[in-house]
């Protein structure tokens, strides 16, 4: 998953970034203000913004007003100092999606980031099911068929985002702009020893295929034995 | 002190001034009446007295034995009447006639007297006359003095009198009652728009300033200056209020976000187990942000310092401006040093300020510090003292990076910083600068900025002479 950050005050935008890099493994974009934010989250694919309010340039309200005027849904969570009933109001009518009050919980922040990915993604329950397949987001652990996969957390997130997009083919690049910042080309390379680690711990616990490699066009979840033969 | 209804003390005066007039046109009325009533009395005893002389007179007695009994003119059967002649003899009387009581020596001018008989009231008259005895004789008869005293009843003139005066009395008192009610009413209805003005000012409170007066308020002369000062104070105090308001709601959001940023320091040292040297650098980090916090709390204490407090002490003695420029150049040059920059400081040594020297100082090590944090590195700060006819000027320029136009009108706002990423980078707090406006507004001076982009910028501080050097 891949977070775009937009927050001026430099030492509070460190701490989150690594905080959501550290704990649930997103790849986090910074922007120090609202005209760097707006260009980032229209030229990029983000899954989630983390938009502060007093921003230099371009205000969080304004700019919050003009992604969704261009259409973008990507879910976004407002840091404020305000705390203030009706500017709370105000942003949730912007189309913020939920906020969070300074000084916040980093805890709370990244519970929330997730909570906010999986339902910009369709889905309520943290624990993401597909055929034999279980992913708990919170604890972050994989089972297959009952049995634990370990992975490691470049391949949970791998997992992650292709069980939340189940029967479409994920395109390397698309899944490379969510699973990196926007340094993603670099590792290109690497994506494919990824994808087929983890297809290999978790064909290992199972005798069902679980991913697909579909050439020159990316890689598909397979849901059950019907749509793999 | 107890609160009074205004209307009801001006009813309650108004009612009395009319109670005394009330009472003073009764008194008037009595004594009119008294006057024409008694006037009207008096001729009509005349009248009766003459006509008794008359029938004396003509009476067809010529010796001087004339007696009267009372059947010779129809007179009142109350009214009492002597005549005597002027040896005193008397020629008839009233058959009521019980003498003259002691009123009788009290004869006026026109012969008029009182007197009380058997506890009755009674006006008389007095009146002399000529009897001419033998009308028959050849020398035209004897003239034989004879003196009428008639009397009457006074009880029904004072009973008209009365009369009179319980009408008039009666009237006033009436009127009295009309008035007042009718006073009353219209003086509420009159004080209405004060009414209608303290319900508006009533629903002031700060989260509505609005302070709209009724039309029927708004158009009445008296009412026009209290209208007038409450909009002015109300104006006023939104204004301070609102400053503060804001003041607070900046300072809020800056220490929230100071906090915001030392909390996640340390959640970020917690969220997973790390190395010794992990720990370290991570403590640092949150040392560094209480620092930061420390520093945000105490530019504000120093900004409301300058601002409030201060301003009622007297105005500090003379201090020469060079010396406290020079002063926070030394303070700042590490920092300078650091950085790899100059400062360099020239001017006049007779220039002489009505500051303290320590917030001098202070407003020199701002300004000299926010030329160094936008300067490049072997770049020169340049801070020049000059007297100028009545003024001190100080000129601190840097050949940094220079602020945008649409941001150089803001950054004398607290908490305002042109460049929040550049500034936090050098730890600036947005209250430098609105800290160097309180000092020179404290001082009776004004501090101005000019910035060309890409050239630097030039801060100006102007401050009265001093005349005690």
């Amino acid at each position: 998953m891949r977070v775009l950050l937009i927050e001026d005050e430099r030492r509070l935008a460190e701490n989150v970034a690594t905080a959501l890099r550290d704990g649930p493994g997103f790849a986090v974009d910074c922007a120090e203000d609202g005209l760097m934010g707006l260009d980032l989250a229209g030229n990029q694919c983000y899954d989630l913004i983390v938009l502060d309010l007093m921003l230099p340039k371009l205000d969080g309200l304004a700019l919050l007003k003009k992604i969704r005027a261009k259409g973008d849904r990507t879910s976004v969570l407002i840091l404020t100092a305000k705390g203030e009933a009706n500017s709370i109001v105000e942003l949730l009518n912007a189309g913020a999606d939920d906020y969070l009050s300074k000084p916040f919980d980093l805890g709370e922040l990244i519970a929330r980031a997730k909570a906010l990915i999986r339902r910009g993604k369709g889905v309520a329950d943290p624990v993401l099911r597909l055929a034999d397949l279980e992913l708990n987001t919170v604890e972050q652990t994989v089972h297959r068929s009952g049995k634990s996969v370990e992975l490691s957390p470049m391949e949970y997130r791998i997992l992650e985002y292709l069980i939340h997009r189940p029967r479409v083919i994920v395109s390397k690049r698309e899944l490379l702009e969510h699973l990196y910042d926007y340094n993603w080309e670099h590792h290109s390379n690497v994506i494919e020893a990824h994808v087929s680690n983890l297809r290999r711990k978790l064909d290992a616990a199972s005798q069902l295929p679980s991913i697909e490699t579909l050439r020159g066009r990316g890689y598909r979840m397979v849901v059950d034995r019907q749509e793999s033969q | 002190m107890k609160p009074y209804s205004l209307a009801r003390r001006l009813v309650i005066a108004v009612l009395l001034v009319e109670l005394l007039s009330a009472v003073a046109i009764t008194g008037l009325a009595l004594g009119y009446e008294r006057y024409t009533q008694f006037h009207a009395f008096d001729i009509m005893l005349r009248g009766r007295a003459y006509s008794l002389l008359g029938a004396v007179q003509d009476a067809e007695d010529a010796g001087d034995n004339l007696m009267l009994d009372g059947t010779e003119r129809s007179l009142p059967t109350k009214d009492i009447y002597q005549v005597t002649d002027a040896g005193g003899r008397i020629l008839g009387r009233s058959t009521n006639w019980l003498g003259l009581g002691n009123g009788a020596l009290k004869v006026n001018g026109d012969g008029i007297f009182r007197t009380r008989i058997n506890g009755e009231h009674y006006r008389a008259i007095q009146v002399h006359g000529v009897r001419i005895v033998d009308p028959g004789d050849k020398g035209g008869g004897i003239p034989r003095h004879v003196t009428v005293v008639y009397g009457s009843e006074t009880e029904h003139v004072w009973d008209v009198i009365t009369d009179a005066v319980e009408f008039y009395a009666m009237a006033s008192l009436l009127l009295l009652a009309i008035s007042g009610v009718l006073m009353f009413w219209l003086l509420n209805r009159g004080l209405e728009p004060l009414r209608e003005l303290a319900a508006a000012a009533s629903v002031v409170s700060v989260d509505s300033w609005e302070f709209t007066p009724s039309e029927q308020a708004q158009g009445i002369k008296e009412l026009a200056p209290l209208t007038g000062a409450l909009e002015m104070v109300l104006h006023g105090l939104k204004r301070s209020f609102q400053q503060q308001h804001q003041f607070v709601s900046d300072a809020a959001h800056e220490l929230k976000t100071a906090v915001a940023v030392a909390k996640s320091s340390v959640q970020l040292l917690t969220m997973r187990h790390r190395t010794a040297m992990e720990y370290e650098a991570g403590l640092e980090r949150c040392q560094a942000d209480c620092e930061r916090m420390e520093e945000i709390v105490a530019k504000m204490l120093t900004l409301a310092r300058v601002e409030s407090q201060e301003e009622s002490k007297p105005a500090p003695h003379a201090t020469r401006f060079l010396d406290c420029v020079r002063a926070a150049g030394e303070q700042l040059a590490t920092v300078a040093q650091e950085k790899g920059m100059q400062i360099s400081i020239s001017g006049e040594d007779a220039a002489v300020v009505n500051a303290s020297a320590e917030q001098l100082q202070l407003l020199c090590s701002n300004l000299i510090l926010n030329a160094l944090q936008h300067s490049t590195e072997g770049a020169e700060v340049r801070a020049v003292v000059q007297a100028r006819g009545n003024s001190v000027e100080l000129r601190v320029e840097d050949d940094g990076s220079g602020i945008e136009p649409e941001m150089l009108a803001h950054v004398f706002d607290r908490f305002y910083r042109s460049d929040p990423s550049r500034s936090r980078k050098t730890g600036g707090t947005g209250l430098g600068l609105a800290i160097c406006k309180a000092i020179a507004a404290r001082a009776r001076g004004n501090i101005e900025i000019a910035s060309e982009l890409g050239r630097g910028t030039v801060v100006t501080v102007h401050f009265p002479a001093s005349t005690d050097g």
